[in-house]
């Protein structure tokens, strides 16, 4: 199975992809934190957020179908999630839906939980999209999270694709002999299939332990580091921090 | 003169009691160009992570360049010993194959610009320095056995153990890595079915059958020898 399609916009050139990985996932959870830090009902300031995000896809040269695409997964479940808040949260009444009553405060409280995933996620799409995993690793890396979270991250990330194939591959081998089977029957080859793909994934598992150790592995992962930064790339990363920082605090100038 | 490998007397049995290897016997000098011939089950990688010092004697000894395999000296061998397992994909665990071209050196104390450097070097020396920073799942299968193949040479070893070097590639790629093991300067040790790899690429040829060294001889002799093929199940012929 080719997996290209999956970093296909890592690769275009632009100025988001010339950032270092590091300052582009900055960029994001400073984009996050920024709208997870705005006061019910901050529009103005939740839509120059937005409006940044949307400056970052532009600039990366990501189509908007795609952003579209990869958010709406995501704002399913911020949308399952906080659409009980329209009823739940006491307020003036707005709309009367059977026995269920729309409440002023209830409409805020969900637009704000709304329009900050939006911008949260909108700001993740663009990083995920434009960052390779090998480059993500190397930002978690370099932010300082645990080794112990980034190596299990890098190990799974390769064995994931290899589970992938391998599943194919049973999957395809079930199916050629499995011609006209029942529904029940399919189930029950679901479960082989399924039962075997672990199978392998622990005996994968000791193989690539022994090929570490083969090429003197003590427990220890080392990693290269890569570091990209240049003073177009800081910059960059100031102004947009210094832009989310006010912001977000005009927010709360004047209440 | 010393050899490179020396096994004495080896056996080996799997953790169900099963036979691997019994009474194995070798000597490799350095230099030599060893095909490691037998069906599979024979136990061919059994002995190949034994030089390697993933495995340890149950009987016997395994001495590397002078050094006995023992827990203390294991690390030493691995430096010596370069395996280079038959499933690519075992190999390549890291997310860039940079990366993965670089754990040995790195295990082996060197600093990450070093690393990096030789890491670099090697992929330049086998065409893959324009995917170094790809994942090994971008890779065609004969790349990923060239990057399988970085992942050892990178640390220089004394002897290059192989596993079924050629099992999944193609005509094409299997003429490139047939060429460049020819080019490289290590004793080989090269586990295989492939008469035709053997042929290319080595001089002798040791025959295990049931975990037991049959035939030591030069291939050449061993590869017009027929009855010997057909005895230990070698014989690529299918027109009968």
């Amino acid at each position: 199975m080719s997996f290209h399609h999956l970093d296909q916009y890592a690769t275009v050139a632009s100025p988001v992809t010339r950032m270092p990985p590091t300052a582009r996932l900055i960029a994001v959870l400073v984009l996050a934190v920024g709208a997870a830090a705005l006061p019910l009902g901050a529009w103005r300031q939740l839509g120059v957020l937005f409006a940044l995000v949307a400056l970052l896809a532009t600039v990366a040269r990501l189509p908007a179908k795609l952003m579209l695409v990869r958010m709406t997964g995501p704002l399913g479940f911020v949308f399952l999630a906080s659409v009980g808040l329209l009823v739940l949260v006491p307020g003036d009444p707005l709309v009367r839906v059977g026995f269920l009553q729309v409440s002023d405060a209830g409409l805020l409280r969900f637009g704000s939980v709304l329009g900050r995933a939006i911008v949260a996620l909108g700001a993740a799409v663009v990083l995920v999209t434009t960052t390779s995993f090998p480059e993500l690793l190397h930002a978690l890396r370099e932010i300082r999270l645990p080794k112990v979270v980034t190596t299990a991250l890098g190990l799974a990330y390769r064995l994931l694709y290899i589970l992938v194939d391998e599943v194919e591959r049973l999957q395809r081998a079930a199916r050629s002999r499995n011609a006209g089977a029942g529904s029940a029957r399919r189930r029950r080859v679901l479960v082989g299939v399924a039962a075997a793909g672990l199978a392998r994934t622990f005996a994968r598992g000791e193989r690539t332990h022994r090929a570490m150790l083969a090429r003197g592995y003590r427990g220890d992962l080392p990693t290269l580091s890569e570091q990209r930064w240049d003073r177009r790339s800081v910059v960059a990363l100031v102004t947009l921090v210094t832009l989310v920082g006010v912001t977000t605090v005009s927010a709360y100038v004047g209440r | 003169m010393v050899p490179l490998l020396e096994i004495v007397g080896l056996g080996y049995a799997y953790p169900d009691g099963t036979a691997a290897l019994q009474d194995v016997s070798l000597a490799i000098a350095s230099g030599d160009r060893v095909a490691l011939l037998g069906p599979t089950g024979s136990g061919k990688s059994t002995l190949l992570q034994h030089a390697n010092g993933l495995l340890q004697p149950a009987d016997g000894t395994v001495v590397v360049d002078g050094i006995p395999i023992q827990d203390d000296t294991v690390r030493d061998v691995r430096r010596k010993v370069g395996l280079v397992f038959q499933d690519p994909n075992d190999q390549l665990f890291l997310p860039t194959l940079l990366e993965d071209v670089a754990f040995g050196p790195l295990n082996n104390g060197h600093s990450v610009v070093e690393a990096e450097t030789l890491a670099v070097a090697m992929l330049s020396e086998l065409g893959l320095a324009g995917a170094r920073h790809r994942a090994a799942h971008h890779l065609s299968g004969g790349e990923r056995r060239l990057a399988a193949l970085a992942t050892v040479l990178v640390s220089r070893p004394l002897l290059l153990a192989l596993d079924e070097p050629t099992g999944d590639l193609d005509a094409r790629s299997r003429r490139r890595l047939v060429h460049l093991l020819r080019q490289r300067p290590e004793t080989l040790l090269v586990a295989t079915h492939d008469l035709e790899l053997a042929r290319a690429v080595c001089g002798r040829g040791v025959v295990l059958h049931e975990g037991r060294v049959v035939t030591d001889a030069p291939l050449g002799d061993l590869l017009t020898d027929r009855d010997l093929l057909e005895r230990y199940g070698l014989a690529a012929d299918l027109s009968d």
